[in-house]
Protein backbone atom coordinates (compact mmCIF):
# COMPACT_ATOMS: atom_id res chain seq x y z
CA UNK A 1 0.00 0.00 0.00
CA UNK A 2 2.75 2.69 1.11
CA UNK A 3 5.05 1.65 -2.16
CA UNK A 4 1.81 1.96 -3.85
CA UNK A 5 1.21 5.92 -2.66
CA UNK A 6 4.93 6.20 -2.87
CA UNK A 7 4.51 5.76 -6.79
CA UNK A 8 1.67 7.54 -7.23
CA UNK A 9 3.83 10.70 -5.14
CA UNK A 10 6.44 10.21 -7.38
CA UNK A 11 4.00 9.95 -10.50
CA UNK A 12 2.77 13.47 -9.96
CA UNK A 13 6.34 15.02 -9.15
CA UNK A 14 7.61 14.00 -12.74
CA UNK A 15 4.40 14.60 -14.34
CA UNK A 16 2.25 17.07 -12.87
CA UNK A 17 -0.06 17.63 -16.03
CA UNK A 18 -1.10 13.73 -16.07
CA UNK A 19 -1.36 13.61 -12.79
CA UNK A 20 -3.68 16.42 -12.71
CA UNK A 21 -5.88 14.75 -15.55
CA UNK A 22 -5.94 11.30 -13.69
CA UNK A 23 -6.67 12.93 -10.03
CA UNK A 24 -9.37 15.26 -11.91
CA UNK A 25 -10.30 11.42 -13.14
CA UNK A 26 -10.29 10.03 -10.26
CA UNK A 27 -12.63 12.29 -8.30
CA UNK A 28 -15.25 12.29 -11.68
CA UNK A 29 -15.16 8.63 -11.42
CA UNK A 30 -15.63 8.45 -7.62
CA UNK A 31 -18.38 10.70 -7.44
CA UNK A 32 -20.40 9.39 -10.30
CA UNK A 33 -20.02 6.10 -8.68
CA UNK A 34 -21.58 7.46 -4.76
CA UNK A 35 -24.45 9.71 -7.23
CA UNK A 36 -25.44 6.04 -8.82
CA UNK A 37 -25.02 4.30 -5.43
CA UNK A 38 -27.20 7.07 -3.89
CA UNK A 39 -29.51 6.96 -6.44
CA UNK A 40 -30.11 3.06 -6.19
CA UNK A 41 -30.93 3.42 -2.07
CA UNK A 42 -32.79 6.34 -2.39
CA UNK A 43 -30.30 8.34 0.05
CA UNK A 44 -31.55 11.88 1.18
CA UNK A 45 -28.47 12.91 0.25
CA UNK A 46 -27.16 13.96 -3.38
CA UNK A 47 -24.25 11.89 -4.50
CA UNK A 48 -21.77 14.62 -4.83
CA UNK A 49 -22.18 15.46 -0.47
CA UNK A 50 -22.00 11.48 0.36
CA UNK A 51 -19.43 11.10 -1.70
CA UNK A 52 -17.56 14.46 0.42
CA UNK A 53 -17.84 12.79 3.29
CA UNK A 54 -17.02 9.46 2.54
CA UNK A 55 -13.45 11.07 0.72
CA UNK A 56 -13.54 12.56 4.45
CA UNK A 57 -13.42 9.77 6.07
CA UNK A 58 -11.00 8.26 3.87
CA UNK A 59 -8.34 11.20 4.10
CA UNK A 60 -8.97 11.02 8.29
CA UNK A 61 -7.90 6.85 8.00
CA UNK A 62 -5.65 7.96 5.78
CA UNK A 63 -6.66 5.30 3.21
CA UNK A 64 -5.84 8.23 0.54
CA UNK A 65 -2.86 10.83 1.74
CA UNK A 66 -3.93 14.31 0.65
CA UNK A 67 -0.80 14.36 -1.61
CA UNK A 68 -2.52 11.62 -4.00
CA UNK A 69 -6.00 14.19 -4.93
CA UNK A 70 -4.29 17.57 -4.35
CA UNK A 71 -3.46 18.80 -7.91
CA UNK A 72 -7.11 17.49 -8.67
CA UNK A 73 -8.68 18.68 -6.24
CA UNK A 74 -7.25 22.37 -6.33
CA UNK A 75 -7.50 22.65 -9.58
CA UNK A 76 -11.37 22.11 -9.52
CA UNK A 77 -11.98 24.51 -6.58
CA UNK A 78 -9.82 26.79 -9.00
CA UNK A 79 -11.81 26.73 -12.17
CA UNK A 80 -15.38 26.47 -10.93
CA UNK A 81 -16.42 29.25 -12.70
CA UNK A 82 -15.94 27.78 -15.31
CA UNK A 83 -18.47 25.05 -14.85
CA UNK A 84 -21.29 27.17 -13.76
CA UNK A 85 -21.19 29.45 -16.83
CA UNK A 86 -24.16 27.33 -18.22
CA UNK A 87 -26.17 28.17 -15.58
CA UNK A 88 -25.64 31.91 -16.14
CA UNK A 89 -26.62 31.38 -19.73
CA UNK A 90 -30.43 30.17 -18.38
CA UNK A 91 -30.54 33.80 -18.29
CA UNK A 92 -31.92 33.76 -21.69
CA UNK A 93 -35.09 31.46 -20.32
CA UNK A 94 -36.25 33.48 -17.96
CA UNK A 95 -35.69 37.41 -19.43
CA UNK A 96 -39.49 38.12 -19.11
CA UNK A 97 -39.42 37.17 -15.24
CA UNK A 98 -36.05 38.97 -14.61
CA UNK A 99 -38.16 42.15 -16.08
CA UNK A 100 -40.72 42.44 -14.19
CA UNK A 101 -39.27 40.87 -10.83
CA UNK A 102 -35.40 41.99 -11.33
CA UNK A 103 -35.00 44.81 -8.98
CA UNK A 104 -37.10 43.32 -6.10
CA UNK A 105 -35.29 40.06 -6.39
CA UNK A 106 -32.19 42.35 -6.38
CA UNK A 107 -33.47 43.82 -3.76
CA UNK A 108 -33.99 40.89 -1.66
CA UNK A 109 -30.76 39.75 -2.24
CA UNK A 110 -29.18 42.66 -1.35
CA UNK A 111 -30.75 43.15 2.22
CA UNK A 112 -30.71 39.46 2.83
CA UNK A 113 -26.37 39.66 2.20
CA UNK A 114 -26.44 42.65 4.69
CA UNK A 115 -28.69 40.88 7.23
CA UNK A 116 -26.68 37.11 6.84
CA UNK A 117 -23.08 39.27 6.74
CA UNK A 118 -23.76 41.26 9.88
CA UNK A 119 -25.10 38.68 12.05
CA UNK A 120 -22.51 35.86 11.35
CA UNK A 121 -19.68 38.18 12.37
CA UNK A 122 -21.44 39.38 15.31
CA UNK A 123 -22.04 35.93 16.15
CA UNK A 124 -19.06 34.89 15.64
CA UNK A 125 -16.83 38.01 17.22
CA UNK A 126 -18.93 37.15 20.72
CA UNK A 127 -18.36 33.45 21.07
CA UNK A 128 -14.84 34.04 20.18
CA UNK A 129 -13.92 36.85 22.95
CA UNK A 130 -16.87 34.75 25.76
CA UNK A 131 -13.73 31.70 24.84
CA UNK A 132 -11.14 33.97 25.18
CA UNK A 133 -12.38 35.48 28.17
CA UNK A 134 -13.36 32.18 29.94
CA UNK A 135 -9.73 30.33 29.32
CA UNK B 1 -25.63 23.84 -40.09
CA UNK B 2 -25.12 20.60 -37.97
CA UNK B 3 -26.48 21.12 -34.71
CA UNK B 4 -23.79 19.00 -33.44
CA UNK B 5 -21.90 21.13 -34.83
CA UNK B 6 -23.48 24.30 -33.27
CA UNK B 7 -23.61 22.79 -30.18
CA UNK B 8 -19.72 21.98 -30.07
CA UNK B 9 -19.26 25.35 -31.77
CA UNK B 10 -20.79 26.89 -27.87
CA UNK B 11 -18.96 24.45 -25.66
CA UNK B 12 -15.54 25.70 -27.86
CA UNK B 13 -16.42 29.72 -27.58
CA UNK B 14 -17.68 28.86 -23.62
CA UNK B 15 -14.29 27.46 -23.39
CA UNK B 16 -12.33 29.80 -25.39
CA UNK B 17 -14.30 32.51 -23.55
CA UNK B 18 -13.30 31.51 -20.50
CA UNK B 19 -9.29 31.03 -20.80
CA UNK B 20 -9.20 34.10 -22.98
CA UNK B 21 -11.06 36.48 -20.21
CA UNK B 22 -9.25 35.02 -17.13
CA UNK B 23 -6.15 36.53 -17.47
CA UNK B 24 -7.47 40.05 -17.49
CA UNK B 25 -9.03 39.42 -14.03
CA UNK B 26 -5.99 38.36 -12.64
CA UNK B 27 -4.32 41.65 -13.60
CA UNK B 28 -7.25 43.37 -12.24
CA UNK B 29 -9.20 42.10 -10.04
CA UNK B 30 -13.00 44.41 -10.53
CA UNK B 31 -16.36 42.81 -10.18
CA UNK B 32 -17.10 43.70 -13.34
CA UNK B 33 -13.95 41.88 -14.80
CA UNK B 34 -15.23 38.25 -13.22
CA UNK B 35 -15.18 35.62 -16.32
CA UNK B 36 -18.86 35.12 -14.63
CA UNK B 37 -19.87 38.35 -16.07
CA UNK B 38 -17.49 38.69 -18.95
CA UNK B 39 -17.98 35.49 -20.46
CA UNK B 40 -21.74 35.51 -20.44
CA UNK B 41 -21.87 38.93 -21.95
CA UNK B 42 -19.28 37.54 -24.62
CA UNK B 43 -21.98 34.78 -25.15
CA UNK B 44 -24.54 36.73 -25.41
CA UNK B 45 -22.72 39.17 -28.07
CA UNK B 46 -22.65 35.71 -29.82
CA UNK B 47 -26.47 34.97 -29.21
CA UNK B 48 -26.68 37.85 -30.57
CA UNK B 49 -25.21 37.61 -34.17
CA UNK B 50 -25.68 34.41 -34.99
CA UNK B 51 -28.39 33.57 -33.03
CA UNK B 52 -28.82 30.69 -30.02
CA UNK B 53 -31.51 27.81 -28.84
CA UNK B 54 -30.41 27.48 -25.64
CA UNK B 55 -31.48 23.54 -25.92
CA UNK B 56 -28.96 23.35 -28.34
CA UNK B 57 -26.62 25.18 -26.26
CA UNK B 58 -26.49 23.07 -23.12
CA UNK B 59 -26.20 19.54 -25.18
CA UNK B 60 -22.49 20.21 -24.87
CA UNK B 61 -22.01 22.65 -22.16
CA UNK B 62 -24.12 21.01 -19.88
CA UNK B 63 -20.83 18.71 -19.05
CA UNK B 64 -19.71 21.53 -17.53
CA UNK B 65 -22.33 21.55 -15.05
CA UNK B 66 -21.34 17.73 -14.62
CA UNK B 67 -18.18 18.68 -13.25
CA UNK B 68 -19.74 20.73 -10.42
CA UNK B 69 -19.94 17.18 -8.75
CA UNK B 70 -16.86 16.23 -8.40
CA UNK B 71 -16.01 19.83 -7.49
CA UNK B 72 -18.00 19.72 -4.55
CA UNK B 73 -16.06 16.46 -3.56
CA UNK B 74 -13.10 18.36 -3.73
CA UNK B 75 -14.27 20.45 -0.81
CA UNK B 76 -13.32 17.56 1.23
CA UNK B 77 -9.63 18.83 1.05
CA UNK B 78 -9.78 22.14 2.52
CA UNK B 79 -11.80 20.60 5.30
CA UNK B 80 -9.32 18.08 6.17
CA UNK B 81 -6.31 20.68 5.39
CA UNK B 82 -7.55 22.88 7.93
CA UNK B 83 -8.67 20.55 10.82
CA UNK B 84 -6.36 22.10 13.10
CA UNK B 85 -8.43 25.51 12.44
CA UNK B 86 -12.00 23.67 12.94
CA UNK B 87 -10.91 21.95 16.03
CA UNK B 88 -9.30 24.87 17.51
CA UNK B 89 -12.82 27.47 16.71
CA UNK B 90 -15.12 24.77 16.13
CA UNK B 91 -17.46 27.00 18.75
CA UNK B 92 -17.20 30.11 16.82
CA UNK B 93 -17.60 28.69 13.78
CA UNK B 94 -20.54 26.53 14.63
CA UNK B 95 -22.58 29.66 15.88
CA UNK B 96 -21.69 31.62 12.78
CA UNK B 97 -22.65 28.64 10.47
CA UNK B 98 -25.97 27.71 12.35
CA UNK B 99 -27.09 31.59 12.70
CA UNK B 100 -25.88 32.67 9.27
CA UNK B 101 -27.67 29.74 7.81
CA UNK B 102 -31.10 30.52 9.50
CA UNK B 103 -30.76 34.00 8.70
CA UNK B 104 -29.97 33.42 4.88
CA UNK B 105 -32.60 31.21 4.66
CA UNK B 106 -35.25 32.89 6.43
CA UNK B 107 -34.33 36.32 5.91
CA UNK B 108 -34.53 35.73 2.07
CA UNK B 109 -38.06 34.04 2.43
CA UNK B 110 -39.37 37.01 4.65
CA UNK B 111 -38.05 39.63 2.11
CA UNK B 112 -39.36 37.63 -0.80
CA UNK B 113 -42.55 37.64 0.70
CA UNK B 114 -43.10 41.26 2.12
CA UNK B 115 -41.23 42.16 -1.66
CA UNK B 116 -44.15 40.27 -2.89
CA UNK B 117 -42.40 37.85 -4.75
CA UNK B 118 -43.85 34.13 -4.52
CA UNK B 119 -43.96 30.55 -5.90
CA UNK B 120 -40.67 29.22 -7.61
CA UNK B 121 -38.75 32.67 -7.47
CA UNK B 122 -38.53 33.12 -3.90
CA UNK B 123 -38.24 29.13 -3.13
CA UNK B 124 -35.21 29.71 -5.88
CA UNK B 125 -33.82 33.05 -3.11
CA UNK B 126 -34.00 30.43 -0.39
CA UNK B 127 -30.68 28.95 -0.85
CA UNK B 128 -28.85 31.94 -2.44
CA UNK B 129 -26.26 32.35 0.14
CA UNK B 130 -24.41 29.37 -0.35
CA UNK B 131 -21.71 28.40 -2.47
CA UNK B 132 -23.15 27.47 -6.40
CA UNK B 133 -23.39 23.62 -6.67
CA UNK B 134 -24.75 23.65 -3.01
CA UNK B 135 -27.29 25.97 -3.46
CA UNK B 136 -28.95 24.18 -6.75
CA UNK B 137 -28.98 20.86 -5.30
CA UNK B 138 -31.11 22.64 -2.42
CA UNK B 139 -33.21 24.44 -5.00
CA UNK B 140 -33.51 21.22 -6.76
CA UNK B 141 -34.79 20.06 -3.31
CA UNK B 142 -37.34 22.41 -1.92
CA UNK B 143 -38.92 23.04 -5.43
CA UNK B 144 -37.12 26.18 -6.67
CA UNK B 145 -35.45 26.61 -10.29
CA UNK B 146 -31.48 25.37 -10.04
CA UNK B 147 -31.14 27.74 -13.04
CA UNK B 148 -32.55 30.64 -10.92
CA UNK B 149 -30.76 29.86 -7.90
CA UNK B 150 -27.54 29.91 -9.86
CA UNK B 151 -27.94 33.54 -11.04
CA UNK B 152 -28.96 34.80 -7.68
CA UNK B 153 -25.83 33.07 -6.04
CA UNK B 154 -23.96 34.92 -8.62
CA UNK B 155 -25.24 38.41 -7.95
CA UNK B 156 -24.90 37.72 -4.62
CA UNK B 157 -21.64 36.83 -4.69
CA UNK B 158 -20.81 40.18 -6.73
CA UNK B 159 -23.00 42.03 -4.58
CA UNK B 160 -21.55 40.57 -1.61
CA UNK B 161 -17.66 41.44 -2.17
CA UNK B 162 -19.09 45.17 -2.19
CA UNK B 163 -21.19 45.07 0.58
CA UNK B 164 -18.55 43.15 2.88
CA UNK B 165 -15.72 45.73 2.43
CA UNK B 166 -18.48 48.76 3.29
CA UNK B 167 -19.72 46.57 6.38
CA UNK B 168 -15.95 45.92 7.96
CA UNK B 169 -15.90 49.64 8.48
CA UNK B 170 -19.15 49.96 10.36
CA UNK B 171 -19.17 46.78 12.66
CA UNK B 172 -16.84 46.74 15.33
CA UNK B 173 -15.47 43.40 15.05
CA UNK B 174 -12.63 42.25 16.84
CA UNK B 175 -11.44 38.85 15.68
CA UNK B 176 -10.00 38.01 12.01
CA UNK B 177 -12.30 34.97 12.86
CA UNK B 178 -15.27 37.06 12.07
CA UNK B 179 -14.26 39.23 9.06
CA UNK B 180 -13.13 35.85 7.15
CA UNK B 181 -16.89 34.19 8.33
CA UNK B 182 -18.98 37.54 7.20
CA UNK B 183 -17.42 37.03 3.51
CA UNK B 184 -17.42 33.15 3.80
CA UNK B 185 -20.81 33.18 4.97
CA UNK B 186 -22.27 36.34 2.85
CA UNK B 187 -20.51 36.55 -0.47
CA UNK B 188 -19.39 31.90 -1.30
CA UNK B 189 -16.69 31.98 -3.49
CA UNK B 190 -16.20 35.46 -4.64
CA UNK B 191 -16.14 36.66 -0.81
CA UNK B 192 -13.16 33.98 0.17
CA UNK B 193 -11.09 35.44 -2.91
CA UNK B 194 -11.96 38.93 -0.92
CA UNK B 195 -11.05 37.31 2.29
CA UNK B 196 -7.97 36.00 1.06
CA UNK B 197 -6.89 39.47 0.22
CA UNK B 198 -7.24 40.75 3.84
CA UNK B 199 -5.29 38.01 4.98
CA UNK B 200 -4.71 33.82 5.14
CA UNK B 201 -6.18 33.50 8.25
CA UNK B 202 -9.48 35.30 7.19
CA UNK B 203 -9.30 33.66 3.99
CA UNK B 204 -9.25 30.13 5.46
CA UNK B 205 -11.83 30.98 7.82
CA UNK B 206 -13.91 32.52 4.72
CA UNK B 207 -13.18 29.13 2.71
CA UNK B 208 -14.19 27.02 5.61
CA UNK B 209 -17.36 29.26 6.28
CA UNK B 210 -18.26 28.95 2.95
CA UNK B 211 -17.93 24.63 2.57
CA UNK B 212 -19.37 24.43 5.91
CA UNK B 213 -22.13 26.49 5.88
CA UNK B 214 -23.38 24.89 2.22
CA UNK B 215 -23.07 21.14 3.48
CA UNK B 216 -25.40 22.50 6.43
CA UNK B 217 -27.82 24.02 4.14
CA UNK B 218 -27.96 20.95 2.22
CA UNK B 219 -28.26 19.00 5.07
CA UNK B 220 -30.75 20.53 6.35
CA UNK B 221 -32.97 20.88 3.02
CA UNK B 222 -35.52 18.02 4.05
CA UNK B 223 -36.56 20.20 6.90
CA UNK B 224 -36.49 23.21 5.20
CA UNK B 225 -38.77 21.92 2.38
CA UNK B 226 -41.25 20.51 4.91
CA UNK B 227 -41.35 24.03 6.48
CA UNK B 228 -41.97 26.44 3.07
CA UNK B 229 -44.38 24.17 1.31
Amino acid sequence: MNSLHARIRLFSMRQPRLALVAQVLALTAFCLGCDRFARAVHLPLPGSVLALGVLLLLLATRVVPLADLRRGADWLLAEMLLFFIPAVMAVSQHTALLRSDGVRIVGVILLSTVLVMTVTAFLVDAVWRWRRHAR
Amino acid sequence: MHAELVSLAWLAATLGGYYALKPLYRRLPRWWTSPLLTVPVLLAVLAFAFGMNYANYMRDTHWLLVMLGPATVAFALPIWRYRGLIRRHWPALLAGILGGSVIAMGSAWLLATWFGLGGEVRLSLVPRSITTPLAMLVSADIGGVPELTALFVVITGVAGVALGEVLMRFLPLRSRLARGALFGMGAHGAGTAKAYDLGSEEGTVASLAMVLGGLFNVLAAPGVAWLVR
